[in-house]
């Protein structure tokens, strides 16, 4: 049996476009692996809701930030595979600094 | 705007996005799956673990699919189809509010496009808004004026005083040259009579413009081919030249190419065509469509003789010539006027020829040109709001009739509303439905309207135009009146709608869901949204029918007015010789001997000729004193002059002495026959036969009185009947003899005489066209056109309004029956009899007939003052027209109310209350 994480931190509201713009610039991938990514990358604490990751995508490809093709994964079956856009990089940038500059507010405000 | 379109785009794509959509979740399932598998789970085990992580997959797509940003778009859609499917489902109630609609909007769009046309729009060239025209204004005074004669239109001004556009051609000089400060350009233009225009050969009439050299430079109008008449054209002594209209190079040149470089002989003189005016371009006065242009200095050709003569044209006191000119940048009008205003006062005080004269001089008006000339706007302003009102009734009874219907059905609907609300519905959703449909409604009904607008405005075309031959509207269905189209019907449909939406979505679902089909939860007989919607219908339709029984009766007025001769089988045509070289004394020999032939075809019994149609046309008039007389103030004779026979082809009886006839020559004593009115202004009881008459028009002439004939028309149709004074043509007693109208007394149809009147006019001069053949009562008519124009249209709307409005009321009463089954099931049961059951429905539909018919006649009171100018013989008020509106609308709707009244009469009670 795998260890299940003993306590999982929840999203906030808006920070799930971040994670995946930043997850997309290691290289197109898919849906399925970019909640895997987060979540190993967060050692486990970030866990992605698939209901919540499917319209995010869509939304950000919407917005032209991400394109999405299909292509064959690693086995061989037809995924969708997500890539940055540059677009996408700029707003990854902005909202990179924004979030920067909260998580530094909320750290003087509460040590 | 790019992911807009990128949305755009994926709506178009939206099956294969669906697949895509599943293909990627089923990827991520099968994902989890092998995952899970690899942790050592069992596969059927994995899979189920796997789909239970993603939680609800058709959740999950929904929200994905928001994200593709079409929910609003799928969500109209949906409402659209339902909107539709409802529609069919209810088919003559759709059908009925959909013509009803259709009429009311294409009415509205009609008299729209008209106003659009005449009243809005400006003159197609760049920068309509810096022309001006210019104009001038005089005080009422003491009638002694500068202006000493002229030719063109002098309006009353409703304020006191006189206006007009037309200048002394040294006024045109003046304000040419003296202007440069405010005006980069200042032009001249007036219009040509009707005249012979021959182009290759072949003689018809025409009209033109006489333009100044700046004329085309000033309006920045750049030719379609060839050049535009320049300041080198306009020269004493230049070459002739002439531009054509677009429309007429298309239509005698085939093609505007082809007729650069071609002669044209306008009135028997050479003119070479230099250009083709762009199409769409009518000159300055949106009334006028000419056919070519030409030079200003063209009128002094030697041998021309249109317009002024040579020594009017050059005189300080001869008002004829119009102006426009361009506003420098940055200028504005009431700039202009003060910087010209006095020079315009020095030059127009040297031409007063004395004091009285100086003391009311014309002052220089600068007003605004964007629009040409006024002459459409002075004459159908008034016109097209009176009728605009009317459509404008029109609409709003189609309105409330269809709100009362949506109303009627919207009741009906409660329990469908109540199910949509307690499943869930939002209730903005539900309104949203419901004004759906409505617009749906009204967006049928919109493009229907469209549809009968463009067959109305042909209609109204040829009603308007039949007054007038020179006049061309060119109203059309342009953006401005589809887009007006458009906002009438959106808000047409939001305003029918909205009333039935709100009540619906107000229904309280757990209430509604209770109540069976048959019971009302409101009581029965209180006043009602519908009921006041049906009261309004029927005083706007009342006010509608007053107005068509006072146009109507106005009409009938003004037909059975009396003539003074036999209109009856008298044919009228007109030709102009002179236009084609004929002179005195010769053409009199011309027109005589054409008479003489007219009179001898089989089937006429009489044929004359005269310089005016009796009715038509106006009339000439000139002082005409006896002598031995004082001339009687404001009494100056009409004068006509006529070939033999004149009395004998009206129909005008002669009540002393003889009329003109064989007797009356070029060479012997020149004659005149006076008619009752001017016969007993002088000489009261006595006879004029024998007394002398010094006439004073163009050629003065002393002529002897020879008879007196009864009274007739000559010029207007309405008042008093005019003193006229009658010459024979060929004695040189009053005006040049030019364009003459011969009149045939037929047996049978007059029409039918017309191949036999050319062939003898082109066998005596085939360069001679013969004009306006018609009949004398088609000529009366024309007088008449707008009244016959208001008395179709008004009783078009009357019925209009009429049919609308006992739909209406049948619709209403028809429901109120269906939903009251059980009450009057139980009243039957009870022992009511069927005629009391009839008169209890009834009462109701009486009750509202007598509550709108009071509101629209104390409306129509107050309203019908302001259609007064257009009313002939009769008032307002009046009451027979009032009372006998009343009747009709009372009866008309009292049998539509009287089907459903007697329906509810043969409720069987068992049924009824079965069905409870």
């Amino acid at each position: 049996m795998p260890s299940k994480p003993i306590s999982r931190v929840e999203l906030l509201q808006g920070t799930l476009d971040l994670l995946i713009l930043r997850t997309l610039t290691t290289g197109a991938t898919h849906g399925h692996a970019i909640a895997k990514y987060i979540q190993t990358t967060s050692q486990d604490l970030l866990q992605v809701e698939t209901g919540s990751l499917y319209p995010a995508l869509h939304r950000l490809e919407a917005k032209g930030w991400i394109t999405a093709s299909w292509e064959l994964s690693d086995k061989g079956k037809r995924a969708r595979y997500y890539k940055l856009t540059p677009a996408g990089r700029k707003q990854l940038a902005a909202e990179q600094s924004r979030w920067d500059a909260f998580s530094r507010a909320m750290g003087l405000v509460l040590q | 705007m790019r992911p807009f379109f990128r949305k755009l785009k994926w709506l178009t794509q939206r099956r294969g996005k669906e697949d895509e959509l599943r293909e990627e979740l089923e990827f991520h399932l099968e994902q989890e799956a092998e995952e899970r598998q690899a942790e050592g789970i069992p596969g059927d085990e994995a899979r189920r673990a796997a789909r239970r992580d993603l939680g609800n997959v058709t959740l999950v797509r929904e929200e994905t699919r928001a994200m593709w940003g079409w929910v609003v778009v799928e969500q109209i859609a949906q409402d659209v189809r339902y909107g539709l499917r409802t529609m069919l489902h209810n088919r003559a109630f759709t059908a009925l509010a959909v013509i009803s609609l259709a009429l009311g909007i294409g009415a509205n769009v009609a008299i729209y496009s008209f106003m659009d046309t005449l009243l809005l729009r400006s003159l197609p060239v760049s920068d309509p808004e810096s022309l001006a025209v210019l104009n001038w204004h005089m005080l009422p005074g003491s009638g002694d004026s500068v202006v000493h004669g002229g030719s063109g239109a002098m309006h009353d001004d409703p304020g006191g005083g006189t206006s007009a556009g037309i200048f002394p051609y040294p006024a045109f000089e003046l304000l040419r040259t003296s202007s440069d400060g405010v005006f980069s350009s200042v032009f001249a233009h007036r219009g040509t009579r009707k005249v012979n225009l021959m182009v290759k050969s072949q003689a018809e009439l025409a009209s033109g413009e006489y333009v100044s050299g700046d004329y085309f430079h000033g309006l920045e109008v750049a030719p379609a081919t060839g050049r535009a008449i320049g300041p080198d054209d306009d020269r004493t002594g230049a070459t002739p030249v002439a531009v054509l209209s677009f429309a007429y190079s298309q239509r005698r040149f085939d093609g505007a190419a082809s007729a650069v470089g071609q002669s044209i002989r306008i009135n028997n003189l050479p003119f070479t065509v230099i250009g083709v005016a762009p199409p769409g371009f009518f000159g300055v006065d949106p009334a006028t469509a000419p056919d070519f242009y030409i030079p200003l200095h063209a009128e002094l050709a030697p041998g021309s003789d249109q317009g002024p003569e040579h020594k009017e044209y050059l005189d300080g006191n001869f008002y004829w010539i119009q102006m426009m000119a361009r506003l420098r940048p940055g200028i504005g009008m009431a700039q202009a006027e003060v910087a010209l205003g006095p020079v315009f006062h020095r030059w127009i005080a040297t031409t007063a020829a004395n004091e009285r004269e100086r003391a009311d001089l014309p002052a220089l008006v600068v007003k605004e040109g964007a629009g040409g000339l006024d002459t459409l706007r002075r004459r159908y302003s008034t016109p097209l709001y009176v009728l605009l009102a009317m459509v404008g009734l029109i609409l709003a009874i189609a309105c409330a009739n269809i709100a009362s219907l949506l109303l009627a059905r919207a009741t009906a609907r409660q329990r469908e509303m109540a199910v949509r609300l307690s499943i869930g519905a939002g209730r903005f959703r539900v309104i949203r439905q419901l004004l759906t449909e409505s617009l749906l409604l009204a967006g049928i009904g919109g493009a229907l309207g469209v549809l009968f607008a463009v067959w109305g405005i042909r209609f109204l075309t040829l009603l308007l135009e039949s007054g007038d031959e020179a006049l061309r509207l060119h109203a059309e269905l342009n953006w401005h009146v589809l887009g007006a189209a458009l906002a009438l019907s959106t808000l047409t449909g939001l305003l029918f709608g909205l009333a039935p939406a709100l009540q619906l979505a107000r229904v309280d679902p757990a209430q509604a869901m209770k109540e069976s089909q048959g019971v009302m939860r409101r009581t029965r007989m209180r006043w009602n949204l519908k009921q006041v919607l049906v009261v309004s219908q029927i005083a706007l339709s009342l006010l509608i029918l007053i107005g068509a029984g006072l146009f109507v009766r106005t009409l009938t007025n003004l037909q059975s007015i009396q003539l003074g001769f036999n209109r009856d089988d008298l044919l009228l045509f007109r030709m102009n010789a002179k236009q084609v070289g004929h002179k005195e004394p010769e053409i009199v020999e011309f027109y005589s001997d054409l008479q003489k032939q007219f009179g001898v075809i089989p089937g006429v019994r009489e044929a004359s000729l005269s310089n005016s149609p009796l009715v038509g046309q106006g009339s000439w008039f000139s002082p005409a004193t006896p002598v031995g007389e004082k001339a009687k103030p404001g009494l100056v004779p009409h004068i006509l002059m006529t070939g033999t026979d004149f009395f004998a082809t009206m129909q005008i009886p002669l009540l002393l002495g003889r009329g003109i006839d064989e007797r009356d020559q070029p060479g012997s004593q020149k004659v005149a026959v006076v008619n009752e009115v001017y016969a007993k202004a002088y000489f009261g009881n006595r006879s004029p036969i024998g007394r002398h008459l010094i006439m004073e028009c163009d050629k003065p002439a002393d002529v002897e009185i020879v008879g007196v004939a009864k009274n007739a028309r000559y010029g207007d149709l309405k008042g008093d009947y005019p003193p006229v004074v009658y010459v024979p043509f060929n004695q040189d007693s009053a005006y040049a003899v030019e364009e003459m109208t011969f009149a045939l007394r037929t047996s049978g149809d007059p029409l039918g005489f017309a191949s036999a009147v050319r062939g003898i006019v082109h066998r005596a001069d085939p360069g001679v066209p013969v004009s306006d053949i018609r009949t004398e009562a088609a000529q009366i008519d024309q007088t008449m056109s707008q009244e016959i124009a208001f008395a179709k249209l008004c009783t078009g709307f009357g019925i209009l309004a009429l049919l609308i409005a006992c739909v209406g009321l049948y619709g209403t009463m028809t429901y109120s029956v269906a939903r009251r089954t059980g009450e009057i099931g139980v009243r039957m049961a009870l022992g009511a009899e069927r005629g009391r059951v009839v008169r209890m429905v009834l009462r109701q539909a009486i009750a509202m007939v007598a509550v709108g018919l009071a509101m629209g006649v104390v409306v129509a009171y107050v309203a019908s003052h302001l259609v007064e100018s257009f009313l002939y013989g009769i008032r307002p008020n009046d009451p027979a027209t009032l009372g006998i509106a009343a009747g009709t609308l009372a009866v008309a709707v009292l049998v539509a109310a009287y089907a459903p009244a007697r329906r509810a009469s043969r409720i069987d009670p068992m049924a009824a209350l079965r069905h409870e």
